[in-house]
């Protein structure tokens, strides 16, 4: 750990006249397993596709590696297959399998061969508990399911960061557990990752910090037992007594 | 078997006039299904791409040539989709062939007809296409776009093979409208069936039988076409069970 891997320097965002993200600063170490929580419409999703290039920043930088992603599609192509992003709403290819899913974007972005695509796609496949389903289309399997492929998917790209916009927010209750397990093991193998998260317990025990956004801003940036036990801010501890006592 | 020298009544006339102009019925069915096919699968090739271009964004970070290029070819497709879904197709065949014969150029009928099909139904196929890309939600392409896909390889490899499913059916409408609208191609000396009847029922003046012939000509190839269509859409649904890998099952 050290090593800063993305730093988001002074970034605004607005849709119009509204303003959703206010001179957001975040360094991004490598290694670090970053939850984000907030309430809704915070900002929190439109923070994280501002960092995947989703959405286009109304100022401020994204650095990768100590350069500036600049909005040129090939180098935010490039930039994009080595900082992955996994949905709320899975966003599994419909007309593809399981398998084909893992496989596309190895073959057509990595080109990778037909061998390598298919040994990385098992291999991570497995490492989600999925492995077994390689036939299957989306729709034939349940939302933690869905989500555990998206996340296969995902690290078959080998990503150097992974966001996640709250994971498990559309799933059944009974479902939530094994997606949030599949995230804990991956937070032990070193990966760096941002998450978006309602889950507190998650947030607490799993991430190196936590960020606490409220209304664009980032309103606390501390490690978990600093912020969930003692916030400095008065939203933040308005924020989670909220939700702890829910 | 029949041997009409002496037709008496509408029936017998269609057998004699079947009989009589034989080759021109053929060859009337034989243009108008060629004109068909192959003004249709341009058209849709033209469709595509019209389409396609009419659903590229541009983005801030592309260079001003890029821009302008794109903005150049977004403004050619609204309005060359406009103007063909604005007039009707038997006056866009009179300005194509007369508009080219004045401009000095030779085309035959066939190859004018075939040209006003294939901008018809490019302009009809661009609106399908548009509508039917706009129809697979955004996350589909975000899911790609995440992992470093260009938005060109995205629409290849995941928006269109989706759209498709629900192009189909309207290609196949497409197809079967085209079928029946070559008969306005007459107008530019087509020897297609609508001129077949046209002439046959001249010579006897027998167009009310010289006509029904042809109608079930239509109505037959239509009909035939439609079922054809209709078991290809079937076999597209595919199956909706799956084979677990029970090969990877242990390893859980
Ligand atoms: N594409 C958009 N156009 C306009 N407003 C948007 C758009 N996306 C998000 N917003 C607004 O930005 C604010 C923050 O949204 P979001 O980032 O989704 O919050 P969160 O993920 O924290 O719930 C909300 O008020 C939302 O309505
Ligand atoms: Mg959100």
């Amino acid at each position: 750990m050290g090593e800063s891997i993305i730093s988001i320097n002074n970034l605004s965002k607005s849709f119009g006249d509204h303003e959703v993200l206010r001179k957001i600063d975040i360094e991004v170490k490598k290694g670090e397993v970053i939850c984000i929580v907030g309430s809704s419409g915070s900002g929190k999703s439109t923070l994280l596709r501002c960092i995947n290039k989703l959405e286009r920043q109304t100022s401020g930088q994204i650095m990768f590696n100590g350069r500036e992603i600049r909005d040129v599609q090939k180098e935010i192509n490039h930039y994009r297959s080595k900082v992955g992003m996994v949905f709320q709403s899975f966003n599994l290819f419909n007309n593809m399998t399981v398998l084909e899913n893992c496989m596309l974007c190895t073959r057509r972005v990595l080109h990778l061969s037909k061998n390598e695509a298919f040994d990385r796609a098992i291999t991570h496949l497995k490492e989600v508990g999925m492995a077994p389903f390689i036939n299957a289309r989306p729709s034939q399997l349940s939302g933690g399911q869905k989500q555990r492929v998206a996340i296969a998917r995902s690290l078959c790209m080998n990503p150097d960061v992974l966001l996640f916009d709250e994971p498990t927010s559309a799933l059944d209750p009974e479902m939530v557990g094994e997606v949030l397990n599949v995230m804990k093991n991956l937070a032990t193998t070193g990966l760096t990752m941002i998450i978006v998260t309602h889950e507190m317990a998650f947030a607490r025990d799993v991430s190196t910090r936590t960020i606490f956004m409220d209304r664009g801003y980032v309103a606390e940036d501390a490690a978990p037992s600093e912020l969930f036990t003692n916030p400095k801010n008065p939203r933040t501890r308005e924020f989670l007594s909220r939700y702890l006592a829910g | 078997m029949f041997q009409i020298d002496n037709p008496s009544n509408s029936f017998e006339w269609m057998i004699f006039l079947v009989k009589k102009y034989s080759n021109m019925f053929i060859q009337g069915t034989w243009l108008t299904l060629y004109i068909a096919v192959i003004g249709t699968i341009l058209g849709f090739v033209l469709g595509y791409v019209i389409g396609i271009i009419q659903d590229v964004k541009i983005s801030e970070g592309d260079g001003i040539v890029k821009k302008t290029l794109i903005r150049l070819l977004k403004t050619i497709a609204a309005v060359y989709v406009e103007v063909f879904r604005d007039t009707p197709m038997i006056v866009q065949a009179m300005i194509i062939y007369y508009g080219i014969r004045q401009m000095g150029v030779n085309m035959s009928p066939v190859f004018a007809g075939i040209f006003v099909t294939l901008l018809n139904t490019g302009a009809y196929m661009a609106e399908t296409v548009r509508a039917g890309i706009g129809s697979i939600e955004i996350g589909q392409r975000e899911g790609a776009w995440a992992m470093g896909m260009s938005p060109m390889k995205t629409m290849f490899y995941v928006v269109l093979p989706q759209a498709f499913k629900n192009i189909v059916p309207e290609m196949a409408n497409t197809f079967l409208t085209n079928l029946k609208m070559t008969s306005v191609l007459n107008v530019i000396a087509v020897q297609e069936l609508f001129m077949a009847a046209k002439t046959v029922g001249g010579n006897y003046y027998k167009y009310f039988e010289a006509y029904l012939v042809i109608a079930v000509i239509y109505f037959v190839l239509c009909f035939a076409f439609n079922k054809v269509f209709n078991l290809i859409e079937k076999k597209m649904s595919g199956k909706s069970d799956y084979v677990l890998a029970v090969e990877y099952m242990d390893n859980q």
